[in-house]
């Protein structure tokens, strides 16, 4: 049966990171707001020792996630290929539930650096005309690093973000990442302590005369109370982190972060397991006035609104607004639309070394614990000269956690019976692993839309995702399995084996890669190529806001969370300072460099 | 440390409304009563729930060579595997209660893409053991659990690398590979994953790795390089080992 | 937490219903209904004027006494069921002299004892927040009906007149304004020796004040939970003296501080009364009982002298891990985790059991209680965050818990006693259900309706 609730000021579709963010931004502006969550309720409770620790449940069964059943995604790597679903999850994780992704990801938070937000006019600058590929689509943000600098560093303080600063108002900080932004504060907090790998990675790497710095962590390295007054625990090093919800209050998330400051604000309500099918328009198609959702209980509900935030997980926002007509669609063959273009991922590869001289105790882990160096970035070297426009950062990190995802076994190893028994037991806690993760550049043929044949339970299509690796990024990686190399030479290992993507390589979702999923509404300055303005305000609907890493127009090498926060302030800045006392449009659609 | 009845009641007439703790009742489902016997029933008391008996001796044959009691240590059967995987398909792991179960299935769309079976996993190893002991009727005329070990060991290796064609044993849409994977897979897990989920017993496959379970604590231990962890684990529960 | 919140929101309503209310008032009698509502938090009116699942003040809390149940009364302005026929000086001898419209005596689990102090202004205050800023309710609660003797009011007369012979406030000359405010809140509307000044045989609090002897705000046991002593002063890091000042100052507001965190009877009210105090206000509680003297008789339970070099070896034997009895090696597996190996937690989050004044409490039963149940810290304006603490008592034995609690009260220097089976096994059976526990992987925290699936065995 259908219900109409009585009207709110702003609906919020999604409770994790940027739906909470959004929520304290816009009810301190006064506002009426509710939050939408398709998942069920995930509160401190859910979280307590030792119900995490338990890696069946969630390091295998991934039962922080969306469920498929609900909803899951289409792949194939060409318009050749018939896409078939992602019946289980093995390549990315999209969270689910009030916290989202936020509430088991892993806790390495990075901004993005100036460059990496004006990528294009740092190609044209800096590579010869004709050196880009003709089909790369990259853009700029809209938005520069001087923009999102204080956002960013609202919201480190929020997360207390834990490590070791390189670059403060200009001087280089010795121990830091000397190639980032500059930062107008030093982190909140110390780094974490640091493990065996990361000291043997740091003496390789600097031995290479590299710039080896910690991991900027949202696990964090002492208590600290946030801006909300809301608090976080030191770390313990637990080993169960990415994928499950941290047990000692010590991973930033909405829960710890954010809620409990929210859930007393009077103007704010939310609703769990309630799945927004549609953004309804209004007549005249200038704006939206509500959202149309399913709740628990199988009605369909029409909530309105004066303003929607969209801010589900990447994917869940293009399809929303694919399902809602709301922005014209993206066609790679006729290279028109908008909705679904510029999807891109995350250039991942790893080496895993074996030491006998070494224990690593690899239940000694943190998500956000680790060693990194930035000298392989976009804007650190001459890429041109190895053929590609890219980096990635190159990384170590204590672990895994946990028994069944742990074991490792040398090559050509049987897979069972006494020999690998022998092999399990003797090689575990003698590895070390060596990670990249690097930039992915946006294709005119790498898209999302609706599939013509797969549906949801209720009968609306799936997301269609159209994916393959390019040329560019591949070099780009294989570059980085060379750097990679040289620290395996470093340190010596007994031996070690090799991930990478070679150049031919098609993409293979079969196995966990990334959930780095990006693009598809992406942000600008020209209608003609993005879905939202430089304030993630939807072209055509000014009271509708994009949130999320969907708003990227291409792959960064620096984890995203950090970004799509700064992005989430920045939004609500402008919602706040400019649109509601003047509802409309914050950039003129005709005239971009006019606004 | 007497508390006398006044002393009660004069806490309680100071009474306010009292901290709000979710209620769970302390009764007699008290984890540590559970193990105290540190003995489940026996494996060969243990009554399937999904298994069928040539089922059940199957499973509790082939996870014996997938991981043998040896020098190494306990193997499948002591840590109570086959349990493990018997509740594992009788629940909603079984079912693919969360797996996107609906059609059209692209049987033979590339690997790369990942499972496209129409079979959930209890399916898989109804149709994946029926096929096996039909192979192995064919190929020695006898059951799967009457084979030497040796014998045995060479069934799975040929599941392992796809050779038994089930569709000619009268199974569809299921390659013997996926069958193995499903089965070693779910045997490492029973292995490996915590007690609480029926195998592991007595975290024994925790012990052979040197994994500390739920401890969940080792802050002191970042800065202690290269020294041997000198603890074993602790479950869920708070069994210790 | 739910009931919390509920709580949480229904004082909205009653704020929100205040304001709306008052909207014809002028500005003055505005300023003075806020400030009676103000008041009536720093007196905790709300705690036990209201039923669970009840309305704000409506009453019908049944407070149980060594005599029987007292319920709590309606005092909301409803002319029939609560106060609203009372004149302003009725009103002000029910909260000083415990006495009713009818004459007759108020039970004293009303603490009009330690209202006496209240002055004039604050009380008519009160009355005007009482009258025009509560919403009438004409919910009748249940009637007091104590056995023989004690049905017998009249007898209070002579309890009063033993006991509660408490004059109005009258600020000390030689403290300065801050400690005389101090003072007032603490003996007056805090009533904070309720709890924590110990009685007599009579139920009566042997201090009413501190020109009333060493034992005001010396510490009491509440049903095996150390109250503990408040008193400040001196030197020696003792009791409450080991906190500074803004250490006091940070618990009131917020149920935590560097060093500790609330746990027991006092979370409600630093839920429902201190964290709605100003911080000027809660700065002149403090200051006052740092000026109070360590007595002979103060149950300090907190800070004693811990010797470091016994931090040291504990912290040390958990980090090595080699040579552990079955304590400590049952604190690695179940409390190191927060706590960490050197019993210091982390600063306002994770309380420190170093000197913890429950940890080392004579009684070990507050502390028994909260590794049992677990325990969660109130949602305050300044500190949102309702941190829990899980239970134990789902994993641990008795003969575990004893183990265990007793290498916490034995470990880093504590001083607390050794605790047996038995101890642990009392404070269990004495739990009612609903103070069960939160962290059972198997009992709570499903996700999905499958998730417990193969979760049975054991």
């Amino acid at each position: 049966m259908s219900i109409t609730r009585p009207d709110v000021d702003v609906v919020i579709i999604g409770l994790g990171w940027t739906g909470s963010i959004m929520g304290m931004e816009l009810t301190d502006a006064g506002l009426n707001v509710l939050a939408l969550e398709r998942g069920g309720e995930r509160t401190k409770e859910d979280f307590l020792y030792p119900k995490p620790a338990d890696e069946l449940k969630y390091g295998v069964r991934l039962k922080m996630m969306q469920r498929p059943k609900q909803n899951t995604v289409t792949i194939r790597r060409n318009a050749e290929e018939t896409a078939v679903p992602q019946r289980h999850w093995t390549t990315f994780h999209p969270g689910d539930g009030v916290g989202g992704a936020g509430s088991h990801w892993t806790g390495v938070l990075y901004r993005a650096t100036p460059n990496e937000l004006a990528l294009k006019s740092f190609a044209d600058r800096t590579f010869e005309p004709g050196f880009l590929p003709e089909d790369m689509t990259i853009q700029d943000y809209g938005v520069t690093y001087e923009e999102l600098e204080p956002h960013y560093d609202f919201f480190e303080k929020v997360a207390g973000l834990s490590g070791q600063a390189g670059n403060v108002q200009g001087e280089i900080v010795e121990g830091g990442n000397p190639f980032e932004g500059p930062r107008q504060n030093p982190f909140p907090l110390p780094p974490l302590p640091r493990t065996l790998t990361d000291t043997l990675f740091t003496e390789a790497t600097q031995k290479l005369g590299w710039h080896p710095y910690p991991y900027p962590s949202a696990n964090v390295s002492g208590a600290w109370t946030n801006p909300y007054g809301m608090q976080l625990g030191p770390c313990n090093f637990c080993g169960f982190c990415s994928n499950y919800g941290c047990l000692n209050y010590s991973k930033a998330s909405p829960q710890t972060c954010v809620l409990d400051a929210l859930k007393q604000r009077e103007n704010f309500s939310y609703r769990t397991n309630c799945e927004v099918t549609r953004i309804v328009k209004s007549d005249d198609g200038e704006t939206v006035t509500g959202v149309r959702y399913r709740d628990g209980e199988g009605n369909d509900v029409y909530q309105p609104a004066k303003m929607v935030i969209l801010a589900s997980f990447p994917l869940s926002n293009v399809r929303l607004l694919l399902l809602s007509q709301i922005g014209r669609p993206y066609d790679p063959v006729a290279n028109t639309g908008v909705v679904g273009r510029n999807f891109s991922y995350q250039i991942t590869g790893s080496i895993d070394m074996y030491f006998k001289r070494h224990q690593f105790n690899p239940f000694i882990s943190a998500g956000g614990s680790g060693q990194v160096i930035d000298d392989f970035s976009p804007d650190t070297f001459d890429t041109a000269k190895h053929g590609f426009i890219g980096g990635s950062y190159i990384y170590t990190t204590q672990g895994p956690g946990g028994a069944i995802g742990a074991v490792k076994v040398p090559p050509r190893t049987p897979s069972w019976g006494s020999e690998w028994k022998k092999n399990a037991s003797e090689h575990y806690g003698h590895h070390m692993m060596l990670g990249t993760t690097g930039t992915n550049m946006s294709y005119r043929d790498v898209y999302l839309d609706l599939d013509p044949t797969y549906t949801d339970p209720h009968g609306d299509p799936l997301l269609r995702m159209t994916y393959d690796w390019k040329d560019n990024d591949l070099r780009m990686t294989q570059f980085m399995a060379e750097r990679m190399r040289e620290i395996v030479a470093e340190l010596k290992p007994d031996y070690h084996t090799e991930s990478f993507k070679q150049v031919g390589d098609h993409f293979d979702p079969s196995h966990y890669q990334s959930t780095h999923l990006t693009g598809g509404a992406i942000m600008g300055t020209d209608p003609n190529t993005s879905v939202l303005n430089r304030y993630l305000q939807h072209w055509d609907a000014h009271n509708l806001f994009v949130m999320g890493a969907s708003a990227f127009p291409q792959n960064m090498q620096h984890n995203p969370t950090g970004t799509v926060a700064a992005l989430t302030y920045w939004s609500a800045k402008h919602i706040r300072e400019r649109y509601l006392d003047n509802p409309g449009p914050l950039m003129a659609k005709e005239d971009p460099a006019n606004a | 440390m007497a508390s006398d009845p006044d002393d009660m009641k004069r806490r309680d007439f100071m009474r306010r409304s009292l901290l709000t703790i979710p209620a769970v009742s302390l009764g007699s489902s008290l984890a540590f009563d559970a193990y105290a016997d540190n003995g489940a029933p026996a494996l060969s008391d243990y009554q399937p729930m999904f298994f069928e008996a040539q089922e059940w001796q199957f499973i509790l044959a082939a996870t014996d060579r997938l991981i043998p009691r040896d020098e190494h240590g306990p193997g499948a059967l002591e840590a109570h595997v086959p349990v493990f995987i018997d509740k594992e398909l009788a629940g909603g792991y079984g079912r693919a209660e969360d797996w996107y179960m609906q059609g059209p299935f692209h049987v033979d769309a590339p690997a790369a893409l990942g499972y496209q079976l129409p079979h959930t996993p209890a399916d898989i190893y109804r149709l994946g053991i029926a096929a096996t002991r039909r192979y192995c009727q064919q190929r020695f005329n006898r059951d799967f659990v009457t084979l030497s070990h040796e014998d045995q060991e060479s069934v799975l290796s040929a599941l392992e690398q796809g050779r038994p064609d089930f569709a000619r044993l009268g199974v569809d849409d299921l390659p013997s590979a996926t069958f193995f994977s499903f089965l070693l897979q779910n045997t490492k897990e029973g292995f490996l994953a915590d007690p609480i989920y029926g195998g592991n017993r007595h975290m024994v496959g925790w012990k052979m790795l040197g994994f500390t379970g739920a401890r969940a604590s080792f802050r002191e231990w970042v800065d202690q390089y290269d020294r041997d962890y000198p603890l074993g684990p602790v479950s869920l529960s708070g069994e210790r080992g | 937490m739910i009931r919390i919140l509920s709580r949480m929101s229904a004082l909205a309503l009653v704020l929100g219903a205040m304001t709306a209310q008052a909207q014809g008032a002028d500005d003055h009698d505005q300023a003075l209904i806020e400030r009676g509502a103000y008041l009536a938090r720093a007196g905790d009116c709300v705690a036990c004027h209201t039923a669970p699942d009840g309305d704000d003040f409506a009453g019908g809390l049944a407070i149980e006494s060594p005599f029987g149940a007292i319920y709590s009364t309606n005092i909301t302005p409803d002319p029939d069921a609560g106060i609203g026929r009372y004149s302003e000086a009725e009103f002000a001898a029910a909260l000083r002299k415990g006495k009713r419209a009818d004459g007759a005596n108020l039970y004293p689990a009303m603490p009009y004892p330690s209202y006496a102090r209240l002055t004039d202004d604050d009380l008519h205050a009160l009355y005007v927040y009482f009258m025009q800023g509560v919403a009438p309710n004409d919910h009748q609660p249940q009637q007091t009906d104590l056995s023989f003797p004690f049905n017998q009011r009249w007898g209070i007369s002579a309890w009063n007149w033993l006991f509660a012979d408490q004059q109005p406030f009258e600020p000390n000359e030689q403290d300065s304004d801050r400690v005389n405010r101090g003072r007032y809140l603490v003996e007056g509307l805090g009533h904070c020796g309720s709890c924590h000044t110990p009685r007599g045989i009579f139920q009566q609090e042997k201090a009413l004040g501190d020109d009333d002897g060493d034992d005001y705000l010396a510490g009491a046991n509440l049903n095996g939970w150390l109250a503990p002593g408040l008193r400040g002063g001196g030197e020696d890091h003792l009791g409450v003296a080991g906190w500074q000042a803004q250490d006091i100052v940070d618990y009131l507001a917020t149920g935590r501080n560097a060093h500790s965190a609330v746990t027991g009877e006092m979370t409600s009210v630093i839920e429902n009364s201190t964290s709605h105090m100003s911080r000027e206000d809660l700065a002149a509680m403090a200051a006052y009982l740092k000026t109070l003297p360590v007595s002979d008789s103060t149950d300090i339970g907190s800070e004693r002298r811990i010797s470091e070099q016994k931090t040291d070896q504990t912290e040390q034997q958990l980090r090595d891990a080699t040579a552990l009895d079955e304590g400590a090696r049952l604190y690695l597996d179940n409390c190191n985790a927060c706590h960490f190996a050197d019993g210091r937690g982390g600063s306002g989050v994770f309380p420190a059991l170093v000197g913890n004044s429950q940890v080392n409490a004579d009684n070990p039963t507050g502390l028994l209680h909260t590794m049992l149940a677990g325990a969660q810290l109130p949602s305050t304006s300044e500190r949102p965050e309702a941190l829990m603490m899980p239970g134990f008592g789902w994993r641990l034995s008795d003969k575990e818990m004893a183990d265990l609690a007793t290498f916490v009260r034995q470990g880093w220097g504590n001083q607390g006693s050794p605790v047996t089976p038995e101890d642990v096994k009392k404070v269990r059976n004495s739990m009612d259900a609903r103070e069960g526990f939160s962290g059972n992987p198997e009992a709570t925290g499903a996700n999905h309706p499958d998730d417990r699936a193969g979760a049975s065995a054991q």
